[in-house]
């Protein structure tokens, strides 16, 4: 009863997620231990809701395992965890799951499925999006998203055709939704804190203000040139679908009128008209392409631009304090 | 009386046969045909004939109740049920068979069964002694064999498609191996037959008897599976054979004496090989005065029998050399010679009845000899006249005032000889010593047609000089004339003999070649012969190194344009000439040119089949034997062919030269497309090799310098060029190999520099000339002329700084960052039209919908709108769909 407090029915909206620092830290560290490159690490998260906000208190790693560990069972080790934890009087309540990203590329078919399972099962589940390349650029990038009430419906109908998101009315935009942050301390560690920051030295903080841009920003438009033509590939197989469809319809009709114009002839003839056969089975619609995946792409291509945009812009500002900067000492 | 002989050599006139023999022959023939179809499974035709079969037999039943059961309707029978008990017994087998074959093997099946019950006895005889049955059945084979001539061919054909395959003929083996064992002494005999063949050439009266045995041989392809099982104790099995053989030779003569003499006259005939020669004298009645008339008419006679069954050919050729002998003799003069020499020499050529199949080296030489016989006569007696068009009945051969008329062509006869003589080369494996010997014959060819080429010149018309022409072009174009090669070098004979020597040896090839060529292009009339002079000329001319020439010819000609409407043959003539032109090029240091020339035949991937040096493994279903027949007969003879890996070297190196600088200036370019696939193939190659040794092949070789020249480091590549395995390999097969080797060097210095500037001119602001033209070893006004020329061609983005000599780069390549941004640009243009596509779609629903001839006048717009720049985006929607709304407006 705890637990749903303030989610009755799953009317009431989740304003805020509380994450506690040692959530962050443990993410982190996992993916330093874990993850490299593009490789994705992705765990659970624990807390539980309180009022309007729901609060992360703990986490834990999937564990890494190979394919040829047929044995191993995931299901098995989070229960198994998950009562351990209990053991020692920490929240053991799943709320969600994290998942560490590469240049922001994580809006995938995967993510869905995933996400909507836990939503389905668990009202307030919320997927966190750890980005340790920005992370490594000198500021934190955590992320919290839901997916929408409307995809969810869409979810849990599983009709992913053209005219089903038509009349969804939903675009790239209204797939997830961002949950704001807080990042939520004991007070001892706010102290610590403040401690530590007099303590750093400047240089801890010059990656902040590193001006190398290009790297970043090839991988970036690798990744979104890659989406660019996964899209066209889309495109053009619903291009061909429509195709296909019209000139079915066409032939549909071409049929109609001729069986028309035939039992008129026969009526006039004072014969009995023609049976009416079964039209769509003779004429059956081709398979509609599924569009979720367009979607998808164009919420990934969107991630990517935002990304870019953010990226550029920072750095742009960088770039003129350094002119600044340089005009100044010269 | 078995062996009513057609080979009666005093009377060729038909010979009534017993009726027996008609009969008996009418029951093989059938057998033989049962006996293919059990080979190849083939049922329903086993039904059919099986039925013949029955019909006939009742035919013969008078004889058969006066002469027994013949001894080959048993074994077959015998045969026939084991069979298809057998195949009865292979249900995996049944399933596959078709329908139809499937019924007929059960109808047939249980026909024989009941057949089978009125010859019991005799077929458990059968079983228990196969051999004797067998020889007695090879008897009557034989007797009916010499009518069954016309197998011959059939078997011919049988034998060289089983040499083909013999794996399948393996596969076979099983089935057809109960038949060989009932036959074990038939299949001795067929050695045996397959020997005389081996030792053919010992005799010209054993070819006789071959041929005789080949008709026994109910299948001459046992002879190859056997061959093909014991192929390894060959020479083992032969000495006993022999042995075997004079055994059974006893025996059959035993047999023969009780059989009747009849038979043994004609055993003794094939067997003692008694010579023909004594039958000789018989050719004229004792005292007949021998005239032309007599001669003429015996001539007719045996004439008459080519071509017919039963004719014994080797016998003609004797026939006809007896007569020339008597006609020379006699007196009787030159024109009738000359009849008679022609025709032995077409006798000769029609000794092989298989076209595919080649002339035995006696044969050959022996119509080399008749050849030049016939030239002789021909060049002293110039009153004798010989042409096609000399109608039989006006031909004067006495000797009168009249000069002699003879209807016959040499010139299609010495023709013959010259595709007798590739047939030879193709058919002698290229590395023994057979093929050199082979080879010496070509001078004598060249001999008689050079001969031939004066008579006719003299004689014959310019329709008949041009073809003769062709011929002598033939045989000189691949040639490299390594005489005037030295004289042009100026380099003279070391004695004073060699000089003599040289100066008597005739003009140049090239010489020779212009005035017969131009003689050609002047006088033909035929399209054909003036392609193939045109392509001869292209080719000599491109051997020499004369590349201008060449490719003057070439282009002038046109034949790019129509050569695919060419036959095959001149088509591998064209294909040769462009390799060789590309050839001359790469030696010439045309680079480009070379890799233009060479880029059809190489992208392909199949240069040996299109130079007609080889086939290619392939599928069986993409070629049937009939075609490979026609393929084979197309190949190019083994001393004419073009080195294939020099050919793929030129092309790689020439690809390399092009390529690796092209890579370089367009790295960045998404729409970069490759100027050789097959070099770019064996670079991927290279790089998939997962550890990355010395170079070992040639090809390795110019993938390991195209890395190297990537980095522009020219020495490297050089090494990996120029070594002493690729002189082995390639470079020494030029014949100025030195000259080509330094044009190399120095293209691999100009494009390594190039290379080198495309990739590295961004890391540099400026550049000195005298340090690049010490790097790549290059005096300095080449490495000024080199880099205008790219600057001028805005591949280089810099400018000369005339007073201190260096480069100085502009720096406004896009960097790679910008570069992606075009590309993304690029692909979001992609993006945009196919959405634009799905849009116009969305319309054309609608139009369609109401008005299905709209589509007609919406496609068109269409078609223009895709012409249009992708600029006008908007514009062209609201054009469109002003144009939409208006249609449909008209249309309603």
């Amino acid at each position: 009863g705890d637990r749903l407090n303030g989610f009755e029915n799953g009317k009431t909206q989740l304003l805020c997620l509380c994450v506690r620092l040692q959530v962050v830290l443990k993410i982190i560290k996992h993916y330093q231990e874990e993850g490299q490159g593009s490789e994705v690490v992705q765990g659970v998260l624990l807390g539980l809701v309180v009022e309007d906000r729901l609060e992360i208190t703990n986490c834990f790693p999937f564990p890494q395992h190979t394919e040829d560990d047929v044995d191993f069972d995931e299901v098995q080790y989070q229960m198994e965890m998950m009562r351990s934890l209990r053991h020692v009087n920490i929240d053991h309540l799943h709320v969600g799951w994290y998942q560490s990203t590469y240049y922001g590329s994580f809006v995938s078919r995967a993510l869905l499925d995933s996400q909507f399972s836990y939503q389905h099962a668990i009202e307030e589940s919320v997927v966190l999006i750890y980005d340790p390349i920005k992370t490594a650029q000198g500021s934190l990038c955590l992320k919290a998203y839901r997916l929408t009430p409307k995809l969810m419906e869409i979810c849990k109908e599983k009709d992913f055709s053209p005219e089903a998101l038509k009349k969804a009315c939903i675009g790239y935009e209204h797939m997830l939704e961002e949950v704001p942050i807080v990042i939520k301390n004991s007070h001892l560690i706010n102290v610590l804190l403040l401690d530590l920051q007099e303590k750093s030295t400047v240089a801890d903080k010059h990656e902040l203000l590193n001006l190398s841009s290009s790297n970043h920003l090839e991988k970036s438009l690798q990744l979104l040139m890659d989406r660019v033509d996964g899209m066209s590939q889309e495109i053009v197989k619903y291009n061909t679908y429509c195709r296909n469809l019209t000139k079915q319809q066409q032939q549909k009709q071409q049929y109609l009128q001729r069986r028309q114009q035939e039992n008129t002839q026969r009526q006039s003839r004072g014969e009995p008209p023609l049976p009416e056969e079964d039209i769509n089975k003779m004429f059956k619609p081709p398979q509609a392409p599924p569009r979720m995946d367009t979607l998808l792409i164009a919420g990934q291509v969107n991630n990517y631009c935002q990304n870019i945009k953010a990226f550029t812009s920072q750095n742009l500002g960088k770039l003129f304090m350094a002119e600044a900067l340089q005009g100044h000492s010269s | 009386s078995n062996g009513t002989k057609m080979r009666n050599i005093e009377d060729t006139k038909r010979v009534v046969r017993s009726a027996k023999d008609k009969r008996f022959e009418e029951l093989t023939n059938i057998i033989k045909t049962i006996r293919n179809a059990m080979k190849i499974r083939d049922m329903s035709k086993c039904l059919e004939e099986f039925e013949q079969l029955y019909r006939a037999f009742l035919k013969s039943k008078t004889i058969v109740d006066k002469e027994g059961v013949p001894q080959f309707y048993i074994r077959l029978l015998a045969d026939l049920e084991d069979y298809l008990n057998q195949l009865w017994e292979d249900k995996e087998g049944k399933k596959k068979m078709n329908k139809n074959n499937a019924k007929a093997l059960s109808t047939l099946r249980q026909k024989i069964r009941k057949y089978n019950k009125d010859f019991e006895t005799e077929i458990v005889s059968y079983k228990e002694n196969p051999e004797q049955s067998a020889e007695e059945e090879e008897k009557d084979d034989i007797g009916s064999a010499s009518s069954s001539k016309s197998d011959d061919d059939e078997d011919v054909t049988a034998k060289s498609l089983m040499k083909k395959k013999p794996q399948e003929e393996e596969k076979k083996a099983p089935e057809a191996s109960k038949f060989l064992k009932g036959a074990a002494d038939e299949e001795s005999e067929s050695e045996e037959d397959e020997e005389s063949e081996d030792w053919g050439s010992d005799s010209v009266d054993s070819g006789g008897e071959s041929e005789d045995n080949e008709g026994a041989a109910a299948s001459l392809a046992v002879v190859f599976l056997k061959k093909y099982v014991y192929g390894d104790k060959q020479p083992e099995r032969k000495k006993d054979d022999r042995r075997k053989r004079h055994k059974k030779m006893e025996q059959v003569d035993e047999e023969a004496d009780e059989e009747g003499e009849g038979e043994e006259g004609g055993w003794e005939k094939v067997k003692g090989g008694v010579p023909l020669v004594k039958e000789k004298p018989k050719m004229f009645a004792k005292g007949t005065e021998i005239n032309n008339a007599v001669v003429i008419k015996k001539l007719n006679e045996i004439l008459q029998a080519r071509g017919k069954k039963g004719t014994d050919r080797s016998a003609q050729i004797e026939l006809f050399h007896a007569l020339a002998g008597i006609s020379n003799e006699n007196n009787l003069g030159e024109g009738i010679l000359v009849k008679i020499k022609f025709n032995i020499i077409a006798s000769l050529y029609d000794y092989n009845t298989n076209l595919a199949a080649f002339m035995k080296a006696e044969m050959w030489k022996k119509c080399l000899e008749c050849i030049d016989e016939l030239l002789d006569i021909l060049f002293e007696n110039s009153n004798i006249f010989i042409g096609e068009n000399i109608a039989e009945d006006s031909e004067n051969l006495a000797i009168s005032d009249q000069p002699f008329r003879v209807r016959g062509c040499i010139l299609t006869l010495v023709e013959r000889m010259d595709e007798e003589f590739t047939k030879i080369m193709q058919n002698t494996d290229p590395h023994s010593q057979e093929y050199v010997d082979n080879l010496k014959d070509e001078g004598r060819v060249c001999g008689i047609i050079d001969r031939l080429l004066q008579y006719l010149e003299s004689k014959g018309s310019t329709e008949e000089v041009c073809r003769v022409y062709l011929r002598r072009i033939m045989h000189t174009y691949y040639k490299f004339d390594y005489k005037a090669h030295r004289r042009s070098l100026g380099l003279q004979g070391e004695t004073k003999s060699e000089q003599d020597q040289e100066e008597s040896e005739g003009e140049d090839s090239a010489i020779i070649m212009d005035r017969l060529c131009k003689f050609i292009y002047a006088k033909d009339r035929t399209d054909r012969i003036r392609t193939c002079a045109i392509l001869c000329h292209i080719y000599h001319h491109a051997l020499h190194s004369r590349w201008y020439q060449a490719r003057d010819l070439m282009l002038m000609s046109h034949l790019q344009d129509n050569i695919q409407h060419a036959d095959p043959p001149v088509q591998i003539l064209y294909n040769r000439t462009m390799v060789q032109l590309g050839i001359c090029a790469f030696r010439q240091g045309m680079i480009k040119d070379a890799h233009n020339a060479l880029l059809d035949i190489q992208s392909s991937g199949r240069a040996k089949e299109l130079l007609g040096q080889g086939l290619l493994m392939r599928n069986m279903q993409e070629r049937n034997a009939e075609q490979e027949k026609i393929e084979k007969r197309r190949q190019v003879p083994f001393h004419m062919h073009i080195n294939l890996e020099l050919l793929e070297c030129v092309y790689l190196v020439s690809a390399m030269l092009l390529e690796i600088p092209y890579m370089a200036a367009h790295e960045f370019d998404a729409r970069r497309r490759m100027i050789s696939k097959q070099f770019h193939h064996q670079l991927r190659v290279g790089e998939r090799q997962p550890l990355l040794g010395p170079p070992e092949s040639m090809r390795e070789h110019v993938v390991a310098a195209s890395k190297a020249m990537k980095m522009g480091d020219w020495r490297t590549c050089h090494s990996f060029i120029i070594n002493e395995k690729m002189n082995s390999k390639v470079w020494d097969l030029f014949p100025e190999t030195q000259r080509v080797r330094e044009m190399l060097v120095r293209k691999i210095q100009e494009e390594s520099l190039r290379t080198y500037l495309f990739t590295y001119s961004s890391v540099y602001d400026s550049i000195s000339m005298a340090t690049l033209s010490e790097m790549f070893e290059l005096e300095l006004p080449t490495v000024h002329s080199i880099i205008s020329k790219m600057i001028i061609n805005e591949e280089l983005m810099a400018s000369l700084d005339q007073p201190t000599q260096t480069v100085v780069m502009h720096r406004t390549e896009p960097t790679s960052l910008q570069n992606m941004t075009l590309q993304l640009a690029e692909k979001l243009g992609g993006l945009v039209e196919n959405n634009e596509r799905v849009f116009d779609l969305k319309q054309g629903v609608y139009g369609g919908y109401f008005n299905r001839d709209q589509r007609g006048g919406y496609q068109q717009k269409q078609g223009y709108q895709r012409g249009d720049q992708k600029g006008g985006y908007q514009q062209r929607q609201n054009y469109q769909r002003g144009g939409y709304r208006n249609q449909n407006q008209s249309s309603y």
